[in-house]
């Protein structure tokens, strides 16, 4: 732990540096954060707002990416998969920036000065990235003949379990916000 | 009471020492707890929405159940094994705990109403397998299955902003 929770500290204190600082105060300081934070319910209830969209995405991912490496759901099509569950990773991913700028406004500093907040954040615009590729080169494109043009290759069986870690890696950067030395 | 003496015991135990004294331990355990439960909420879900005729309705309300349940049921025994790690840790504080208690109530009946649903409605699921609008019975079960997990969640999550400052 020593090595990696002083990576996370050094860190931590390298934001304290950065523009960051005049942001997360300037953030506290508006009215707006400080009756979020000072009502007992909201940063509960953001959370709560938070995990239960990451549940919503996370299942979707879970269904999609286990029908692509041919875990589960293969008597659905790739077509009938994607189109059931895509809609609902975007929409909770609207909730999850929604709640989490919520969280963001009400602790600023507990937010932008901390390492795993950002770590987080690398981690999401990446896995964002990565699935918006991935879309747009195979599922979008040749999703009604997927089982011939897609479903063996590498490439895709390796892509999906990349988007399934990155989930579980943003699940835990988001746990640790709360733990990480600041 | 007995089961205080059994919390303290619980509590004293180099495991719990541990857990309660290592910086990364219970962080880690705790993500992997959250991890665990949202996959269990968020593979359930898509199961309560076919019974409550709202999502996958094209699809066999059996086939929907085959896909989902593993999911649920290796989840869930990871949420169980990282849920007792974080108990022991501070078993006297959890087992006082209003939210923890309430967090237990809303598992044995999320439990109790799947038992219902699959000892007694599931027996006739040949007559509505396919059919987008299932019988109350069915309904029902998803309904209360979804908010039951909602509150385990609620529940959850008050229990860290109750037990200690985290």
């Amino acid at each position: 732990m020593s090595t990696f929770g002083d990576l996370l500290y050094d860190l931590s204190q390298y934001l304290r540096t950065t523009p960051a600082l005049d942001l997360a105060d300037r953030i506290a300081a508006t009215s707006l954060s400080r009756s979020i934070s000072s009502n007992f319910w909201a940063v509960p209830a953001l959370q709560v707002a938070h995990i239960l969209a990451i549940a919503a995405a996370f299942g979707s991912v879970l269904m999609i990416n286990m029908r692509i490496l041919r875990i589960s759901g293969v008597d659905r099509t790739m077509g009938d998969t994607v189109a059931r569950f895509a809609p609902w990773i975007w929409w909770a991913l609207l909730v999850l920036v929604i709640s989490g700028l919520g969280m963001i406004i009400a602790e600023p500093t507990r937010e932008l000065l901390n390492a795993a907040f950002w770590i987080k954040m690398v981690l999401v615009i990446s896995m964002i990235g990565v699935t918006l590729a991935f879309q747009a080169r195979t599922v979008r494109l040749n999703v009604k003949d997927w089982e011939a043009t897609h479903a063996r290759r590498t490439s895709v069986r390796l892509t999906s379990a990349a988007i399934l870690l990155l989930w579980c890696a943003i699940i835990f950067a988001g746990r640790w916000i709360a733990y990480a030395p600041t | 009471m007995a089961l205080e003496s059994l919390w303290q015991t619980l509590e004293a135990s180099s495991l719990a020492t541990f857990l309660a004294e290592s910086a990364w331990a219970f962080p880690t355990v705790e993500s992997l707890h959250v991890l665990a439960i949202v996959t269990v909420v968020g593979s359930i879900a898509i199961m309560d929405l076919r019974l409550l005729g709202l999502a996958s309705n094209g699809s066999a309300v059996s086939a929907v159940s085959d896909e989902t349940l593993p999911y649920v049921w290796i989840a869930f025994m990871v949420a169980v094994a990282t849920g007792s790690l974080l108990f022991v840790s501070r078993a006297t504080a959890y087992a006082v705990n209003t939210y923890f208690i309430a967090k237990m109530v809303c598992l044995v009946l999320a439990g109790l109403n799947m038992l219902l649903f699959q000892s007694i409605t599931w027996r006739g699921r040949d007559r509505w397998d396919r059919s987008a609008t299932l019988p109350l019975a069915a309904r029902m079960a998803g309904g209360i299955s979804l908010l039951f997990w909602i509150m385990v969640v609620v529940c959850g999550r008050l229990i860290g902003f109750t037990l200690a400052a985290f």
